[in-house]
């Protein structure tokens, strides 16, 4: 008995020690269902998708069409936005905006350690280019809006827990050498492969890219404007970038597995009406486009427009946008706006006649946007008519006004940065109506609260959140 | 049936008889179950001569011959005098003492000791008290039992989940929850989903809801980490240790058969007080779409330029326009409905059991079977639930004992969703004057299509009935199997070995469907997902018990157990039902599918040594090492230690004759235990797009066959190393009056370090969080029990007794630069554990106050917010932690008649209530059914003088509405209030037929009540409704499914 004791307790013992070694538990905690590494291309498709989508096409977008009256807010958050009441300086609004950004920027810099020298896919020049592109569009995004934002500290995760602000005109350097950077890397000859059906933008086509980092190129060249005007360079670079609709960079939905944010926001929320004040510009001009932007609610078959900075708090009441369809692509940068760029820098230079010709392809490229379906020939009748007149009585104002009316609806945070911009250098050619404007325009969008919460570095500077009534970004004039 | 005892132990003294002159030798027997008793006193009746029975319940005890009587005493036996009448064998079956509060306890690892050797807390509910009003929720039915314990149930849904914490929180986003050990078997007793944010979806169910209270015969919750210690690193929660029917309690003879039967009524416990003067509608005018009531008044639509009749040829009449869509006549005169009891009907809760067990001299038996089936107060939910038991125990031999516990549970629960998902958003918030029960939900011939008084994303609670399905259904097995030896190594040593080898698996199905149509997402959407899991489980210990002389007594404990699980899950997405009516995942345009594994495996060796003295003193001491796998290499072996010390007093000389002190006991103890973390390497995910505006997923990969990942949200920090709690408990226990009077104190200090979270981090830094050690928790626990039997007579009893608890549960430290932790809800409000406050707290938008705390008002006149309050920063605005619970139990019995009541009382704490806001931003609630009177809100102005800015009236009649819906909606902090409560948990009356109903069949009847809200501080809703199955149960409310209460009768017959 005492032996046969013996046998099984040493044996459990023996048991117990095989049971619980080291390399027995490293394979019990294999993680089987994630892998641990992938390539760039993996990466990157994200990165383009999320951009386009969580970045330039939602909450920011949303936001900025409440700011500029593209839209009423009527409901839920946007009509806290509307009324100024809450929202404009909460530190949650934009957060999911603000962490979006940065998770992008952290995604770009895994994939731009890979393709640098010293990096698993050292040579892989082209999508280290179209990183680069998107790093500086994403880091142009986030200081547009917030100002002064970490970027110098930020990225390491673990390391740096509280990242320091750096100052916008340092982040605008920033801007413009990774879009050099960008321009050099895209016409080097590469051995990988094209990044093909992983970028759903260009299909892998580094031509079209490096039209888009030119086109970057004049759009924030054209921002520093009242800082420091430079049209000569804005045309020079807008000539670079695309020739046709067909070249423009756009994220585009298929209705099924992607949908279109505006789109979405309305199915999944109904915060918007149309904006009386858009409606207003719009009839003014008899412009056709009055036409096809609204529609009647599907619910309550209203069409009603609703007063800009005081709607009733209510869904069905109003009609609804009629362009925010499933497949209203997201313009990161569209043909129409360089065009658009060109133009005013035409203006600006005291080129009326090229700024003619521009404008023209401008609007007629709105006009064409797959939710408008205007054909040339309304463009040009349009053109003749209605915007001819006005540009030449106030050439500045019916470029910048052509312009708001053609971002309408996805492009409405260029449109903030615009009429920012437009403010700061004196030309005060659109005109708002929210009478809360007189004190509580949104000069900026407040930090996101991941960082007002755990950054006292950001903290400090949010306040209390009321600084962005009161405070411009350095390029319109502030200080921060 | 557990045995209860009190008395003071009388058996000390062991002068041997110098002259005795004849042996008298015997076997003391417990007539409960038959079991030998060690350690009986027994003496000569008017003499010091005396003994004490050995582990075997032996004795030999040399006496004069002139000894008459033998007196045996025990502690919780009814104490007995036994004429020797010229007999040397005198064997003696004992009784158990009817009036107990405390014998002999389970303890840790199946380890039976005497309730007074213990150095540290453990309560014990038994059957009765569990099983009394038939709650088919085991956590339900320990409510107000247990003092030290905090139960949180977060609805009265079928199946609803439960928070379960003993003496507070450890973990800020683990686990919390006590180890459940069935019949010696550790098993899963956790939701096996989490509900996230708990802001979308349905509740998701405890595992625990599996065991069915009804074959319980006994728990002991073993609180502190001292009591609990050997089970090591899942131990630092405390264990419930659970016993079910085996027979082995019964009188050797012939089967018994117990058959029940339990039906309860169950209604929503709330109504929510309405305001029922104004229509639907905004700033004072009908709108037929309108959220909000802030329409015109009732009486009035007729008026209406638009819908009313008066002026369209229907006089007193208006038009309905969903009516119109209905294709039904929209004229229609004005009334007033209350949605809220129209939709709620009654729910009924049937259970029947039956149970067969039997006692034979070699072993014993139970089989079981019961079956539950509830149909919730909220149409489509319910749940059936099937209970299979069977318990056997055999002695082979004088050295062997096998046996095996096995339970299976097949379990069906439907269930609706809440908050943003809130199925019954409408229900609670449809407009008095809008008949959400009659009017159609559905446009003629489309039944998917939808008619609902509102916009927006909430689907017509009717239209939900018939087109969306939350569903869990879950089937399990679990059991174990054991071998013993026991063997006497000499006269007063014995060996005891003892092999265990057990299972705990189960299959979970969960199906989550927004049908075609559903306003969350047009087209549908439809979630199967579901998890296997298996847990083995393997235990040996060896036992060396030596009786060391009469007054030492040592016992040593060592043991091996391996602890594997094993589990494997699907998710099934599918999205976009390509046509109406058949909401399956063949039927959807857009299919993903997800598979996940994974593994754990805890390897631990421990050991425990006690050593008591005289039945006064008794040292206890534990250790153990543990292996987990889930922790990082090179980071995977803890040890911990425990000890624990028990005096009692009471058998010090000058304390043991008092007449009026019949116990004191002064214990102490002191334990360190664990918890690991999830430890993985960092990994690149498939990126998904949701929450924020999103309902459903509006992009969704692979697209076109392109899949993308992208670096984890969550990254390990490799330098993970367990969570550790160092506490110590003390305490006594008095009784006194010969036991009628009783008190238990406790006081516990945990001090819980290195918390393994979440750390959020700064979006600045790229990532979303990084799971590392950071951090420090104290706890500090008063438990007090106080029994009393104020009347016991042979015919009347009365018990009363009170379970007080205050937990103290701070949150000292965070990891460095982390001001606090994201538990649930949203960006605000949202609840968190933050420094310097108590766990968990509410966070969101608050007053703007001045230095003095008051609520200041803008003074803008002309403003449409002038004299309103004004929403400033994000802060703490309410603690969820209650001050104090006090539970109390009380039992009257006359002759065959028992009444029995459990009340608790739940003082302070904070919750948010976010349908309480609603229904004021909706302008539903009665608060806001005075639109035409002035108002001043209370607060002060920037100069600090109290607020006299009057705003409503004639003049200003939309101000109502604006503070309402346009500020005070903004205002989180306006959602929050206190949730201080008193509830009869249960009240039941029980008779037990005097005469067997049929030869040996005896019956008995009760009638019962579950759930009455007798106070809250809460307005319009109960304050136990909540949403998410995580540590923040208890603190969020929107939407959530109500409570119930619940009435019912019972019936049983046993033969």
């Amino acid at each position: 008995m005492r032996k046969i004791l013996n046998i099984l307790l040493s044996g459990l013992l023996v048991f117990a020690f095989w049971s619980c070694s080291e390399d027995i538990m490293d394979d019990i905690n294999k993680n089987v269902n994630d892998p641990t590494d992938v390539a760039s291309r993996l990466i990157i498709t994200d990165v383009i998708t999320s951009t386009a989508f969580n970045i330039t096409g939602s909450d920011l977008a949303f936001y900025a069409s409440v700011y500029m009256e593209h839209n009423v807010g009527s409901y839920g958050q946007s009509y806290s936005a509307e009324i100024r009441s809450g929202e404009p300086i909460s530190a949650t609004t934009y957060n999911n905006s603000w962490n979006s950004m940065y998770r992008n920027l952290a995604d770009l810099k895994v994939i731009i350690n890979k393709c640098s020298p010293e990096g698993s896919e050292e040579g892989n020049y082209h999508t280290l280019g179209i990183a680069q592109i998107l790093n500086a569009y994403i880091l142009a995004m986030l200081t547009d809006l917030m100002g002064d934002v970490p970027w110098t500290e930020a990225l390491q995760p673990g390391e740096i827990f509280t990242p320091k602000i750096d100052k916008q005109e340092d982040i605008y350097k920033v801007v413009f050498q990774l879009l050099d950077d960008a321009i050099e890397n895209l016409g080097k000859e590469t051995t990988f492969p094209s990044l093909g059906s992983q970028d759903f933008i260009y299909g892998g086509n580094a031509k079209l890219w490096l039209q888009t980092a030119y086109g970057l190129k004049a759009r924030y060249t054209m921002r520093l404007s009242f800082k420091n005007p430079n049209y000569d360079e804005v045309i020079a670079l807008a000539d670079q970038s695309y020739k046709s609709a067909a070249d423009q960079c756009q994220f585009k939905y298929n209705a099924s597995t992607t949908f279109s944010p505006f789109y979405r926001f309305f199915t999944d929320r109904d915060y918007f009406a149309p904006s009386q004040s858009l409606s207003d510009k719009l009839t003014n001009r008899n412009d056709p486009r009055v036409n096809i932007f609204w529609k009647e609610h599907p619910d309550t078959g209203s069409s009603e427009f609703a007063p800009n900075g005081s709607p009733e708090n209510i869904q069905g009441k109003y009609g609804v946008s009629a362009i925010s369809i499933p497949t209203a692509p997201t313009y990161l940068l569209s043909y129409h706006e360089i065009e658009f760029l060109k133009a005013e820098a035409y203006v600006r230079s005291g080129n009326n006649d090229a700024a003619k010709t521009a404008l023209k392809k401008a609007i007629t490229a709105a006009f064409q946007k797959v939710n408008i379906g205007l054909t040339a020939d309304d463009a040009d009748a349009y053109f003749d008519s209605e915007v001819l007149p006005k540009f030449t009585a106030d050439p500045l104002s019916e470029v910048m006004n052509q312009k708001y009316i053609a971002f309408f609806e996805e492009e409405a945070v260029e449109a903030y940065n615009d009429y920012r911009r437009l403010i700061a250098m004196g030309n005060n050619v659109i005109v708002l109506a929210n009478p809360l404007n007189a004190n509580q325009f949104v000069q900026r969008y407040t930090y996101g609260a991941s960082d007002v919460t755990t950054n006292y570095n950001v903290h400090e500077a949010y306040g209390d959140g009321t600084y962005v009534y009161t405070e411009k970004v350095w390029w319109a004039g502030g200080t921060r | 049936m557990r045995k209860f005892t009190f008395l003071l132990v009388c058996m000390l003294f062991t002068v041997q008889a110098m002259f005795a002159q004849r042996t008298i030798t015997g076997i003391v027997t417990n007539a409960d179950d038959g079991s030998d008793i060690p350690g009986v006193s027994v003496r000569v009746k008017g003499t010091a001569i005396g003994t004490v029975t050995d582990l075997n319940g032996k004795y030999a005890l040399s006496v004069p011959d002139d000894a008459l009587t033998l007196v045996f005493s025990f502690v919780g036996m009814v104490t007995q005098e036994v004429a020797i009448s010229g007999r040397t064998v005198i064997n003696v079956v004992m009784q158990p003492e009817v009036l107990d509060i405390e014998g002999v306890v389970v303890t840790a690892l199946g380890i039976s000791r005497e309730s007074k050797s213990l150095g540290y807390a453990v309560q014990s509910v038994d059957n009765q008290d569990i099983a009394r009003t038939g709650n088919v929720s085991l956590l339900g039915s320990l409510q107000g039992k247990v003092a030290g314990i905090d139960i949180k149930p977060s609805s009265g849904m079928p199946g609803a989940s439960s928070q379960f914490q003993i003496r507070g929180a450890r973990s800020f986003t683990g686990n919390n929850a006590p180890l459940y050990v069935v019949d010696g078997m550790p098993i899963a007793s956790n939701p096996i989903y989490s509900t996230g944010n708990s802001v979308t979806g349905a509740d998701i169910s405890n595992r625990a809801i599996d065991i069915n209270p009804a074959d319980i015969e006994s728990i002991e919750v073993l609180k502190g980490q001292a009591a609990a210690a050997l089970y090591g690193i899942r131990a630092s929660n405390g264990v419930i240790i659970i016993t079910t029917k085996s027979g082995k309690n019964l009188q050797v003879g012939r089967p018994v058969v117990t058959i029940g039967h339990n039906s309860s009524f169950d209604v929503v416990s709330r109504t929510p007080d309405y305001q029922t003067i104004y229509s639907q509608g905004t700033n004072g005018n009908y709108a037929y779409n309108a959220s909000t009531s802030w329409g015109t008044k009732i009486i009035d639509l007729p008026k209406d330029p638009t819908f009313g009749g008066d002026n369209n040829g229907k006089p007193g009449m208006y038009r309905v326009f969903q009516l119109e869509q209905a294709g039904l006549d929209p004229w229609v005169y004005p009334a007033v409905y209350n949605n809220w009891d129209d939709y709620f009907r009654t729910g009924y809760t049937m259970t029947n059991t039956i149970n067969v067990s039997q006692a034979t001299s070699g072993g014993n038996f139970s089989l079981g079977f019961s079956n539950t089936d509830q149909t919730g107060i909220a149409l489509n939910t319910g749940m059936t639930r099937y209970n299979v038991r069977a318990n056997a125990e055999r002695k082979l031999n004088s050295y062997f004992d096998v046996g095996f516990s096995a339970n299976y549970s097949d379990i069906n629960i439907d269930k609706l969703s809440g908050a943003n998902d809130g199925s019954l958003a409408g229900v609670l918030s449809a407009p008095s004057s809008y008949n959400l029960k009659e009017i159609p939900y559905h446009w003629p011939g489309e039944p998917t299509r939808q008619i609902y008084y509102r916009g927006g994303s909430f689907d017509n609670a009717y239209w939900v009935e018939h087109n969306n399905t939350f569903n869990e259904k879950t089937g399990r097995f679990f059991g174990n199997a054991f071998v013993s030896f026991k063997t006497d190594i000499a006269n007063n040593m014995n060996l005891k070995l003892r092999y265990q080898l057990g299972a705990d698996n189960y299959t979970t199905h969960l199906q989550d469907i927004f049908g075609y149509g559903s306003r969350n997402n047009s087209q549908g959407e439809i979630d199967n997902y579901g998890t296997t899991s298996t847990i083995f489980n393997s235990l040996f210990t060896a036992s060396f018990d030596w009786l060391i002389n009469e007054d030492f007594d040592f016992n040593f404990l060592v043991g091996n157990e391996l602890n594997h699980s094993n589990s494997k899950g699907y998710s099934d997405n599918g999205q976009n039902f390509i046509f109406p009516g058949w909401n399956h995942i063949n039927n959807a345009s857009v299919v993903s599918a997800d598979e996940f594994q994974w593994a754990n495996r805890t390897v631990g060796v421990f050991g425990s040594l006690s050593l008591s003295w005289k039945s006064m003193i008794y040292l206890n001491a534990t250790g153990r090492n543990d292996v987990v796998s889930t922790m990082p290499r090179g980071n995977r072996t803890f040890f911990y230690p425990s000890a624990s010390l028990s005096f009692v007093a009471s058998e010090l000389e000058p304390l043991k004759n008092l007449g009026w002190l019949s116990f004191a006991k002064l214990r102490t103890s002191y334990a360190e235990v664990g918890q690991a973390g999830n430890y993985y390497e960092n990994y690149f995910v498939t990126p998904t797009y949701s929450g924020g505006f999103w309902l459903g997923e509006p992009i969704k990969y692979p697209i076109g066959g392109v899949r993308a990942y992208i670096p984890s949200y969550s990254l390990y920090d490799p330098n993970l190393k367990p969570q550790n709690t160092s506490s110590y408990e003390f305490g006594f226990d008095l009784k006194f009056l010969n036991n009628r009077l009783g008190i238990d104190y406790t006081y516990s200090k945990q001090n819980i370090t290195d918390q393994i979270f979440p750390v959020p981090l700064a979006g600045s830094t790229g990532s979303g969080q990084l799971i590392m050690n950071g951090g420090a928790v104290t706890t500090d626990v008063h438990e007090i029990i106080l029994y009393t039997a104020p009347v016991r007579t042979s015919d009347f009893q009365w018990d009363l007794n009170f379970n007080f608890t205050k937990i103290t549960n701070m949150v000292d430290k965070l990891a460095s630069g982390v001001e606090s932790i994201f538990l649930g809800g949203f960006v605000t409000p949202q609840v968190r554990a933050g420094i310097g406050n108590t766990f968990p707290v509410i966070y969101g938008t608050s007053f703007v106050r001045d230095d003095n705390g008051n609520i200041v008002v803008i003074d803008n006149p002309g403003a449409w917010d002038h004299g309103f309050p004004m929403p400033g920063e994000p802060a703490v605005i309410g603690e969820v932690s209650p001050d104090f619970i006090l539970g109390g139990t009380t039992a009257f019995s006359y002759k065959s008649v028992s009444l029995s009541a459990v009340f608790e009382w739940k003082q302070g704490g904070h919750m948010y209530s976010g349908s309480n806001g609603l229904l004021d931003l909706y302008g539903m609630s009665k608060v806001t059914e005075d639109r035409e009177s002035t108002f001043i809100f209370k607060g002060v102005k920037d100069d600090g003088t109290p607020n006299d800015i009057v705003r409503g009236g004639p003049t200003d009649p939309l101000a109502i509405q604006k503070l309402y819906s346009d500020r005070l909606g903004d205002i989180d902090e306006f959602y929050v209030h206190e949730n201080s409560f008193v509830k009869l948990r249960e009240i039941a009356l029980k008779y037990k037929l005097p005469k067997n109903i049929y030869k040996t069949a005896t019956a008995g009847i009760s009638v019962f009540a579950r759930n009455i809200l007798i106070w809250s501080a809460l307005r319009n809703l109960d304050p136990e409704t909540s949403q998410g199955n995580t540590n923040m149960g208890g603190a969020f409310e929107r939407f959530s499914l109500p409570q119930t209460t619940s009435y019912g009768f019972s019936l049983d017959i046993t033969f």
